[in-house]
């Protein structure tokens, strides 16, 4: 029972991690419009980017968190200068494809750049579990959980109270209309892109503390994709619902159902779970549902 | 764009495809020369043209579902695994002809495609699209998971050679005839389609699927139906892939690969059979290149070792869509027709 309890807690907080990836995702799309296929690859490199400051520039933790941060910030912002700021205007369809493409290319870049070594990574959280009776909690995914449950109500509040909040709901609904209200939709995709790469680069502390780092940690962007399904793409107070339930999901999965079967079902699970929602309620469980007039 | 001078007077020429001797002229001489071609270049070029026409198969697929219907799909390689894995299963377990498995290859990746073309049904747009990622995964997981001697887990399957009437298609030129064929077959079909009743009712949804809906066209069928064309060529250019590698595994259809496809008809242009065909051309090789170039540079920065293929591969086709979507979201055959047109109607600007 403990070991099932524990198990339920674990893959709970595994799900708020996705949740916090998947923040990235949903940040992007309330505030431009725009899937971002390219979310792992965000994530991956600002593990690169935290690895750089601590490891190979050798500075210490207090410094290097908020320096990472705001590096992370920059390429965020140089990645919309670069590709998305030219296609305000242009349909979704091409903003898409240009994120499609941005996935392959920065795996590659960072392959090239990087290599595919396996490296250090810094350890941000204490290493040592949280022991609770019987129950033993890793302390970076309880950490990460109260960071994610934080950042999930203020942006919450962020987009649904906030002027400058709201202005940017606009910018998800219409570019031309916005724009045509005095918005700029320039600001709005440039500030969802810099907070996009900053959580990601948050969630890969999370995910890396105290272990390696290879570009293939990219994959927790398609395990958090199910995730922003889940929950509706428009909603961040969804996210920690849904990613606390396909996280139990995923874990009492692994844990009872795999060593029957003998594969590893609960990587697809996610999937399932999110197939199954969307089939009942396409705009999963707390996205807009919108009204479409020809 | 016609010819001056050149007027459709009834519907059924105007609905042509091939509409002027200089296209007829053309088109034999291109077939011509693609027939006559393992005599006249090296075993190394028909190597490459043999990868073409698989891929042309996968993409003008891709390019109905995408192209002219308006469906993001992201999991043509894995609609391309469904039905390589059918193929090889159907050849090295029972030992029917290609004949045989190779359409049913494409029904097997059809039916597949279906499944998630029928989503379609209640989602719409991007969720759409996304449940594509879903096929992927799902396939790797399965091909992984289920018992080995099923699908050959990790390990992968042997394909034994294609064999008509006691004759075998071993050797790049024996199969450039049979890929030759499947494809031509392929791509002549892509034309129907896309100018029937099926493929107009693709444009229409594409263009405005709430308009079309309220036309009669019964939306969530037709995206169905995008899919299931979609994979269907996926697989037939699946089987024509186990046949040529003789081996098929499943890192041969991952997401990036996927991602491969939709780079080609992005290039070529979207909406037009012959885009995809350019598009194929045009990143195939670039392929090559890389391919040839690659490994030199390996040698001089050795820590790449062999992934410099790969991400030298992404790096470019990545740039190369950002850059299409950025300055030509149309495609190369758009700007072609442009430049078409000026030159016939020139000097006067329109």
């Amino acid at each position: 029972m403990v070991y099932f309890i524990n198990d339920i807690i674990t893959g709970a907080l595994i799900g708020l991690l996705y949740s916090l990836v998947a923040m990235g995702f949903v940040v992007i799309y309330r505030a431009s419009k725009v899937f971002n296929f390219a979310q792992g690859e965000l994530v991956i490199i600002g593990g690169f980017i935290v690895w750089f400051t601590t490891m190979q520039a050798g500075l210490s933790l207090w410094l290097s968190i908020p320096l990472s941060l705001v590096l992370a910030g920059l390429v965020g912002y140089a990645i919309e200068r670069i590709f998305l700021t030219k296609l305000i205007g242009e349909s979704v369809f091409s903003m898409v494809m240009v994120t499609v493409g941005l996935l392959i290319l920065l795996r590659g870049l960072v392959l090239l750049v990087f290599g595919p070594a396996v490296r250090p990574f810094p350890i941000i959280f204490p290493l040592k579990p949280l022991f609770l009776g019987d129950m033993l909690i890793p302390m970076n995914l309880l950490m990460g959980g109260i960071i994610t449950i934080v950042a999930a109500v203020g942006l919450s509040w962020f987009f649904n109270r906030t002027r400058s909040g709201l202005r940017m709901t606009a910018v998800a609904e219409d570019h031309v209309v916005a724009s045509s209200m005095g918005i700029s939709v320039k600001g709005s995709i440039a500030f969802a892109w810099v907070l996009g790469a900053i959580l990601s680069t948050i969630g890969a502390m999370i995910f890396l503390s105290g272990k390696s780092l290879t570009f293939l940690a990219s994959d927790i962007g398609f395990a958090a994709l199910p995730v922003a399904l889940f929950a509706g793409l428009e909603s961040i107070g969804g996210l920690i619902l849904a990613g606390v339930i396909i996280g139990i999901a995923q874990s009492l999965t692994t844990n009872y159902l795999d060593p029957l079967i003998g594969g590893s079902l609960g990587s697809v699970v996610p999937y399932i779970i999110m197939l199954a929602i969307l089939l009942i309620r396409p705009t999963g469980l707390f996205g807009w549902r919108t009204i479409e007039r020809v | 764009m016609d010819p001056s001078g050149i007027f459709p007077t009834s519907y059924r020429s105007d609905r042509r495809i091939i509409r002027t001797r200089w296209q007829v002229l053309a088109l034999v001489l291109f077939m011509a020369l693609l027939l006559l071609a393992p005599y006249l270049v090296s075993g190394r070029i028909i190597a490459i043209l043999n990868m073409m026409m698989i891929s042309a198969v996968i993409a003008v697929g891709l390019q109905i579902c995408t192209g002219y219907a308006g469906q993001i799909n992201l999991g043509q390689a894995a609609f391309m695994g469904v039905g390589a894995y059918t193929a090889s299963i159907l050849a090295s377990k029972t030992g029917l002809t290609f004949l045989l498995t190779i359409p049913l290859a494409g029904l097997s990746a059809a039916l597949f495609g279906f499944l998630f073309g029928l989503t379609a049904a209640r989602i719409k747009g991007f969720y759409l699209a996304l449940t594509t990622i879903a096929a992927q995964f799902l396939f790797h997981f399965a091909v992984l998971n289920l018992p080995s001697t099923w699908m050959g887990g990790s390990n992968g399957i042997t394909v034994p050679p294609a064999e008509l009437f006691g004759l075998r298609f071993v050797g790049e030129t024996a199969q450039f005839y049979m890929n030759f064929a499947v494809t031509a077959i392929m791509v002549a079909g892509a034309f129907g389609i896309v100018r029937s009743r099926f493929g107009r009712a693709f444009v229409a949804v594409r263009d405005d699927d709430v308009a079309a809906g309220i036309m009669g066209i019964n939306v969530a069928a037709t995206k169905a139906n995008a899919f299931l064309i979609g994979a269907f060529y996926a697989g037939v250019g699946g089987a024509l892939w186990a046949y040529l590698i003789r081996f098929v595994g499943v890192d041969q259809f991952t997401l990036f690969h996927s991602i491969f496809f939709v780079a080609m008809i992005i290039v070529g242009g979207m909406g037009s059979i012959v885009g995809a065909l350019v598009g194929v051309f045009i990143i195939r090789i670039i392929q090559e290149i890389i391919a040839t170039v690659g490994p030199n540079i390996a040698d001089s920065v050795s820590f790449l070792g062999g992934d410099i293929v790969f991400a030298g591969m992404n790096v470019v086709l990545g740039g190369v869509i950002a850059l299409f979507m950025i300055l030509e979201p149309k495609g190369l055959m758009h700007r072609w027709n442009i430049m078409k047109s000026s030159y016939r109607i020139w000097p006067f600007p329109y």
